[in-house]
């Protein structure tokens, strides 16, 4: 088996993998380089950018929409996409935070986290066991998740008063590195393992490359699915944990939007919307970027309007960007044959 | 053979098929046996009323759906319109102004459609996208969710108004538009083609439709509907801001998928989209009245959404096992 030609055998696979690698980091090369650019007409542009403060801010802001967005590229790798992360996301904030005045953190944490895999498993059982289309059921979910927030708090704001050092979580530095980022870092250490080197993340990739192909080869996509969907709400609850830290107050008008940017920075990123791989690199350099942006236009005091402007517009600028690749991809296929 | 389970399965496609109907009939007869405030004229009125504003969105909103696609920037779209309008009132006049609005309803229309389909860019995204950007110009305009107010009595009959006592004028629009959208569905050749794309869009497109061009008009057709709601809205309101419809995407996709139009596309019913207006204005009729607080109108909306859903899919399972 290992020398019959055009058979998968170990060497193909690591080529192939290998192969894929490389190509992925090209891919995000592109954001790399657009970020140096960006970052670096920011610190010409706008005074105050390249500050140690501003970075630090920038990089804990950037951290926050990466989380999920690394999150939502492995959903997108799959083949589907969560909109209700902002919900997820508010919730489990309040949680945290509500949590904080009984327990202690640790375990106000864990239930923040719980919260986001119960309503991340929800979603992954009506799309698969009912056969709902993942855009309405999340879509539905969205819309549910901001009621149960604003009926749990009845539109006051949850403060944390108890256990301030829960704000750590946001302002504390490891060997002069904000945690935000080491808390992004990590879950892109462990969603990378899981997307390239576990079974389960090249199923993953599988039901998103061709579905059918993938039934037909046993795969089990209903656990998938769910198990995927819950990845994503865990994700969304990280983030909601690590907003609650940095706001230390909230309430259940936050995250609005945010599911667009978790696309955003996914798709920017190099992840193609028809699914079958994920850029998890290029999700992050792309949410330093959008970082970026906004708070170099807030330093240049431009209006925050103009930031949803810049935010609708670099969507629709990834999207072209990644339909005319897979307009290219194809034409050059069907050439070949 | 006439069994049992032969007559669960009939039930079943009667439920499925007529749901909507049913659901109406049973929640306006159960609030009216409970509540002595819904029995009134005045209630009615507003039910009325409250149905036409998503309903009239819902009419367009269909057609889309039935196309293949989706519009997700309505709220945005809404909010612009009534911004234009609450600015422009005052130096234009009133049938300058609503034509204006109209005009820039179908031109975003136009644009969301040459965004899906020139760009590629599939509809949900794209108009989420084009959501934020429309969103953003009525930010910009207003210069920060300022309120922008009106004060033009003609205006504001529009959507006080009534006929007959009791028929606010925004509901006779809403059945003129419904009637409008089913000939259109229903009677006309472009209604056939907007089937036949929602269907498959590869066959419509290797049968010769144009398909980009059918997909632009529905889109067109969504954004003059919304920005007709718009009109009404901003009516009713004597007023307008960027933020006045946010979640009215949702609550008009809730209404057109509870109505029995299917997502996939090919099929869809206007009568069904009608009667999902009317049964989530007496929901949200009811939840005020009976002092439920607002933050339960998500959640309804939603839940309602998803087994809108179900329903469907059972109806779907109903339909292979006759």
């Amino acid at each position: 088996m290992s020398n019959a030609p055009g058979l998968l055998n170990f060497k193909t696979i690591f080529r192939v993998s290998h192969a894929t690698r490389i190509i992925q980091f090209a891919e995000s090369l592109g954001v790399f380089v657009l970020l140096v650019i960006v970052v670096a007409g920011a610190s010409i542009l706008a005074p105050g950018f390249f500050t140690y403060t501003n970075l630090t801010n920038t990089l804990i802001t950037a951290s926050i929409t990466a989380v999920t967005g690394l999150g939502m590229t492995f959903a997108i790798a799959m083949g589907g996409f969560d909109l209700s992360v902002g919900s997820v996301q508010v919730l489990a904030a309040i949680v945290a935070a509500g949590l904080l005045s009984m327990v202690e953190p640790p375990l106000a944490i864990l239930g923040a986290l719980l919260t986001g895999l119960a309503l991340g498993l929800l979603n992954g059982i009506l799309i698969s066991k009912l056969g709902l289309p993942a855009f309405v059921v999340t879509f539905g979910m969205m819309s549910v998740v901001r009621g149960v927030a604003l009926l749990v708090t009845q539109g006051q704001s949850v403060m944390i008063t108890k256990h301030i050092e829960f704000g750590l979580l946001n302002n504390g530095k490891i060997f002069g590195i904000p945690v935000p980022f080491i808390t992004m870092m990590v879950v892109f250490i462990v969603l990378s393992v899981l997307l390239r080197d576990t079974p389960f993340g090249r199923h993953a990739c599988a039901i998103g490359g061709n579905r059918a192909a993938a039934i037909v080869s046993g795969i089990n996509i209903d656990r998938v699915t769910i198990a995927v969907f819950g990845l994503v709400g865990v994700t969304a609850a990280t983030s909601g944990v690590m907003l609650s830290s940095q706001l230390m107050i909230v309430d259940a008008t936050l995250g609005i939007g945010f599911e667009l940017q978790a696309i955003t920075v996914s798709v920017l990123g190099g992840t193609s919307l028809s699914g079958g791989h994920g850029n998890l690199v290029g999700t992050v350099f792309a949410a330093l970027l959008l970082a970026t942006i906004a708070s170099a236009l807030n330093i240049l005091k431009v209006v925050p309007f103009y930031q949803y402007l810049a935010l609708g517009l670099l969507l629709i600028f990834a999207l072209a960007i990644d339909s005319a690749r897979r307009a290219f991809i194809a034409r050059s296929l069907l050439s070949r044959t | 053979m006439r069994s049992g389970s032969h007559y669960g399965i009939a039930a079943l496609g009667f439920l499925t098929r007529y749901y909507i109907q049913s659901l109406l009939v049973l929640s306006v007869v159960i609030l009216a046996a409970v509540n002595p405030y819904f029995r009134t004229a005045a209630n009615l009125q507003n039910i009325l009323l409250q149905a036409s504003f998503a309903g009239i969105g819902a009419a367009g909103m269909t057609l889309l759906i039935v196309s293949g696609a989706f519009d997700l920037s309505v709220a945005g779209l809404l909010g612009l319109c009534g911004v234009t309008i609450c600015e422009l009132l005052p130096s234009l006049g009133l049938v300058l102004t609503i034509m204006a609005s109209l005009i820039l309803g179908v031109l975003s229309g136009l644009l969301n459609g040459l965004v899906v389909t020139k760009l590629r860019i599939p509809a949900f995204i794209a108009t989420l996208g084009m959501m934020n950007i429309y969103l953003a110009l009525a930010f910009i305009w207003t210069q920060g969710s300022r309120v922008v107010s009106v004060s033009e009595p003609s205006f504001d009959m529009l959507g006080t108004g009534t006929w007959l006592g009791i028929l606010p004028i925004p509901f006779l629009v809403m059945i003129v538009t419904y009637l409008l959208c089913y000939g259109i569905l229903n009677r006309s050749v472009y209604g056939r083609h907007l089937r036949a794309v929602g269907s498959s869009e590869i066959a419509a497109r290797t049968a010769g439709l144009p398909v980009d061009l059918i997909r632009i008009l529905a889109f067109s057709i969504v954004g003059g509907c919304t920005a007709l709601a718009g009109v009404f809205l901003t009516a009713e309101l004597s007023s307008a801001s960027a933020i006045m419809a946010t979640g009215y995407e949702l609550t008009v996709i809730a209404v057109v998928v509870i109505g029995g139009t299917s997502l996939k596309g090919g099929e869809g019913t206007l009568s069904g989209s009608f009667t999902g207006a009317l049964f989530f204005a007496v929901i949200s009729t009811a939840l005020n009245i009976l002092n439920v607080g607002a933050y339960w109108q998500y959640v309804v909306t939603g839940v309602f959404l998803i087994s809108a859903l179900g329903v469907q899919a059972l109806r779907a399972y109903v339909l292979t096992a006759e």
